[in-house]
């Protein structure tokens, strides 16, 4: 199946082999069986997330749009969180007048969740619309709705036939999957249902060939949390090697959107963020991709590159740029070299994100002793044997998890890291251990390319200077757990699920880490 | 009002109830629900409430038990059991509160059955359906506290006559609850009262287990807290009034003088209270007296808030600082009664000074109505609220824009400050209140 032909998205699960619950090492994660991974549970989790936050993150972005949530008034709540970064984001592209995003709760109260919630649903798509004459509207199933038994697709396709915008529908019930990344496929499957496969006018027809000596016209596929910092180091890369990039479908509208089917390649700068829509774009419109890097570190960067550059020929142009531009800034970051050589990283974030930063940090001296990833995906498969093969098969410590704090704090006791890498909301947890900590993917900083690498360098550098503040809090401040949790195997709640009969359940990796850091 | 309810500037029961839980020092919930509903309530509440971050054992610590499809058809309540019985080996807490989401609460589980099997063995754990459909932070609030009133406060104890709780400020619905809290009790200390706050940083959960004790239930809210006020009432015999959430010296003598009436206050210790607080707040003044007049800083005042915000600072606009409410909106999902008596509330402010007070939950909707209330006082020079001033929530800066008004942002949803011991309420907030809105006004200078 495909995100044309599925009706409703497929849990990654199912999709990508993908798991939340691992401990070990990169070297046991690369001889582990993929279906007994995917089975792994807790029997103590800390809370998770669900796919409506993701979808509601990307579909928030797309302008003059009306977000209809159909559920308990709860969800949707953190529609405050993202409205946030929506509205930076449009300060950052010189729109100083930034708007706020737009929601509205369908307020699925206990009569509701008896009577069934429909009627509701309907009633409050129109008085959206008219309240806000909106350019797209978009509806969230959630969890109540669903199991009540609402029937979204009637809904939608009434809605359809009324309104004269395009209307998005996204199935994002959160018990449906463990793998909050489902949210991703979720929102690109509203999208191209929406704007393109739906629309009123049809879908856009297949693009004519590129003439020769036309400048090629490049998708990027951007990310809610890309912010205008990559993207400008983006755009001035592919310029510099005789390439049009054309970012989105985030913050995009309508039209550019639909845009994106006339493109010449389609770039992901994070596989497994992108695959269901690239995919979509290659079988429907023949566009061919680049899905394999993310252009974070030098070499990442430098092959992303050249994958691009060899569509179009441009390979030796790419070099050149590429070897300048390495040049350049390996003289830049040697000061903050001397400061980070021979320190050892600890990094937490979306499965392949981490691990190309830590490729990244690898580059700049650094060893890798441990990555906790929220997910374990068919995309990251051979990387961590990358980053040991890096490192002269230093192993490491890996943790997927779809966060569960309990077994990072576990963890970061044990390994003493001297630096803390981490995605937004990881980040206290080491914090409160006293570590020096970088937070990543943050929209006002650089991270790809070559400003991205230097520039992480130097926040690394400056981090590393004066760690007081975390230094302090952790003499102040405690974690919810009993010190006998610190004695523990940092993975013994992970605990093997049902698996089909002719798989055998896997036994629980050994872990070999230092416990002499233990305080 | 709509059927429909716009950028809701309230968390589902489920939230109310976490961030309640959250609030207390050494407790810990243990979410039964979907993956993502103890996250998303926890963002809500931290981004929407001057960040408040994860705390001890909140954020994405919180204890939960994710349930999936599976537990969905064959139901979740082994997984709870399994949960609940993991908790309590690696948490490091004095109290445990199992609380449920949507799903839990659809499908049935015996939710109380099984942590009853725990109750049973002495484990500290308390239990409260709280499934979002059920209502908003609010109703979370009032079943999370009948929860620890009937499950976990002792019976029997001795009522101690000068001991008080306080009730009605929901964590992060009112942004600022811990240093209101803390301020309120300062001043009831200096009464000689003993004061149960429950929610601050400094409660731990033996407050609670104790609070049979006390002699007086005081609900800041006509609407928050009042059933568990009714709870506390009916279980251990613990009398309650209610005595809006006060905001500078008018409206926090009048709670005084409220409180004291009940309590074996004397009036010589009340009058020498009121007169040093009193003191405190004009000691201030005396040097913002200058400013105030020199630069005109009297404004017409839109307030947008829940019950409790935008009666009281309504209150302390009009007979503190010396403004011109113009227009009030309450934000709550309300019922008639409970809209009546926010009504009634506003009889206390003189009517030459009382502003014209709507009930509406959504942001457009409170922009229009404003809109066409100025339209119909238009005038050839200037809009009939020029110079404006806008008390509300970050989702109300856009008004402050469209009328050119100054804002500061105090109710839920907070997003552009960072609140910590902040307080509005009693004679200190008072003073913090009238520094916060006229550096608003001094920040071009």
């Amino acid at each position: 199946m495909s995100l044309l032909e599925d009706k409703v998205v497929p849990g990654r699960e199912e999709r990508a082999g993908a798991c939340m619950a691992y401990g070990g090492t990169a070297c046991g994660l690369g001889q582990a069986d993929g279906a007994c991974l995917k089975n792994q549970n807790r029997s103590f989790s800390q809370s998770g997330l669900c796919m409506a936050l993701p979808v509601m993150g990307m579909l928030l972005t797309l302008p003059d749009t009306a977000v209809v949530i159909h559920g308990a008034i709860g969800c949707g709540s953190t529609g405050f969180g993202m409205n946030i970064n929506n509205r930076l984001r449009q300060l950052q592209r010189g729109n100083l007048n930034a708007r706020d995003g737009f929601w509205v709760s369908t307020n699925l109260t206990e009569s509701e969740v008896i009577h069934g919630g429909e009627v509701k649903l309907e009633q409050t798509i129109y008085d959206t619309y008219k309240r806000f004459h909106p350019k797209s509207l978009i509806v969230l199933q959630t969890c109540a709705p669903s199991i009540i038994g609402d029937d979204l697709a009637s809904v939608i396709s009434r809605a359809r036939e009324k309104l004269d915008i395009p209307v998005l529908a996204a199935n994002c019930e959160g018990f449906k999957t463990k793998i909050w990344a489902t949210g991703y496929d979720v929102a690109f499957h509203a999208i191209v249902h929406g704007f393109i496969e739906s629309d009123k006018e049809g879908r856009p027809p297949r693009k004519q060939r590129r003439k020769e000596g036309e400048r090629p016209q490049v998708n990027i596929i951007n990310l809610a949390s890309v912010g205008q910092p990559d993207e400008e180091e983006i755009t001035r890369m592919l310029d510099a090697i005789g390439i049009d990039a054309y970012i989105g479908p985030n913050y995009g509208t309508r039209e550019s959107i639909r845009n994106m089917t006339q493109a010449d390649l389609t770039v992901s700068v994070c596989p497994t963020h992108d695959d269901y829509f690239v995919d979509y774009l290659q079988q429907e419109y023949g566009i061919p991709s680049v899905l394999k890097d993310m252009p974070i570190g030098l070499a990442n960067t430098k092959s992303w590159l050249l994958d691009i550059a060899g569509h179009f020929g441009l390979e030796t142009r790419a070099k050149a740029f590429i070897e300048e531009e390495t040049a350049k800034v390996l003289e830049a970051v040697a000061v903050f070299r001397q400061v980070l050589e021979g320190k050892r990283v600890f990094l937490s974030a979306g499965e392949f994100r981490a691990l190309v930063t830590g490729s990244l940090f690898q580059e700049l001296g650094m060893e890798v002793v441990g990555v906790r990833s929220y997910h374990h995906d068919n995309f990251g498969r051979d990387y961590y044997d990358k980053l040991v093969e890096a490192q002269q098969g230093k192993d490491f410590a890996v943790d997927i998890a779809n966060f569960q704090p309990f077994e990072l704090t576990n963890l970061l006791r044990r390994i003493q890291p001297d630096i803390f890498i981490g995605h937004i909301s990881d980040n206290v947890w080491a914090a409160k251990l006293g570590l020096p900590v970088a937070t990543i993917f943050r929209i006002f900083d650089y991270y790809v390319g070559y400003r991205g690498f230097y520039e992480v360098a130097k926040k690394a550098a400056r981090v590393l200077r004066n760690p007081a503040f975390n230094r302090n809090l952790a003499k102040n401040v405690d974690n919810p757990y009993k010190q006998e949790w610190y004695e523990e195997n940092p993975f013994k709640y992970i605990k093997s699920g049902e698996v089909s009969s002719s798989v055998k359940a896997a036994s629980q990796p050994e872990i070999e880490l230092q416990k002499g850091a233990v305080q | 009002m709509s059927n429909f309810i716009e950028r809701p500037r309230y968390q589902c029961a489920l939230g109310g109830a976490l961030a309640t839980i959250n609030s207390i020092k050494r407790a810990a919930a243990i979410v039964h629900a979907a993956p993502g509903c103890a996250s998303s309530a926890d963002g809500a509440a931290t981004a929407g409430s001057g960040y408040w971050g994860a705390g001890y054992c909140g954020g994405r610590a919180t204890p939960s038990s994710n349930i999936l499809e599976k537990e969905i058809i064959f139901g979740g309540e082994s997984r709870l059991s399994e949960q609940i019985e993991s908790t309590l080996s690696i948490i490091d807490a004095d109290l445990f509160a199992v609380i449920t989401g949507c799903m839990t609460d659809i499908i049935g589980d015996d939710v109380k059955g099984v942590a009853a099997e725990f109750q049973k063995k002495g484990d500290p754990v308390v239990v409260a359906e709280t499934g979002g459909f059920k209502g908003t932070s609010s109703k979370g609030y009032e079943v999370i506290f009948e929860a620890l009133i009937t499950q976990y406060v002792k019976k029997g104890l001795p009522k101690n006559p000068r001991l008080v709780n306080l009730l009605g400020l929901i964590p992060t619905q009112d942004v600022f609850w811990r240093g209101n809290l803390i301020e309120l009790k300062r001043i009831l200390a200096n009464l000689g009262l003993e004061v149960n706050t429950f929610l601050t940083p400094f409660d731990r959960p033996d407050s609670l287990r104790n609070a049979s004790q006390a002699a007086l239930t005081v609900v800041l809210s006509d609407v928050h807290g009042q059933r568990a006020a009714r709870v506390f009432e009916e279980i251990h015999g613990v009398p309650f009034i209610t005595a809006p959430l006060p905001i500078g010296p008018a409206a926090t003598r009048g709670f005084l003088v409220q409180v004291a009436g009940r309590l074996e206050v004397g009036e010589k210790a009340l009058d020498e209270v009121v007169r040093e607080e009193n003191s405190w707040y004009y000691s201030f003044m005396e040097n913002v007296a200058d400013i105030f007049n020199d630069l005109d800083l009297q404004r017409y005042a839109v307030i947008i808030g829940d019950s409790n915000y935008s009666y009281a600072l309504t209150r302390f606009i009009a007979d503190d600082l010396g403004w011109i409410p113009y227009f009030t909106a309450v934000t709550d999902l309300l019922d008639e009664d409970e809209q009546e008596k926010i009504k009634s509330r506003f009889e206390n402010i003189a009517a030459e000074l009382r502003p014209k007070v709507i009930f509406e939950t959504d942001t457009s909707q409170i922009a229009a109505r404003l809109k066409k209330d100025l339209a119909s006082q238009a005038n050839p020079y200037s809009s009939p609220i020029s110079p404006a001033f806008v008390l509300g929530s970050t989702l109300d800066r856009t008004l402050a824009l469209e009328n050119k008004a100054g804002f500061l942002s105090v109710t839920y949803p907070v997003t552009n400050r960072l609140v910590t011991d902040q307080a509005y309420a009693g004679y200190r907030g008072g003073v913090r209140l009238v520094t916060d809105i006229l550096s608003v006004l001094l920040s071009n200078r």
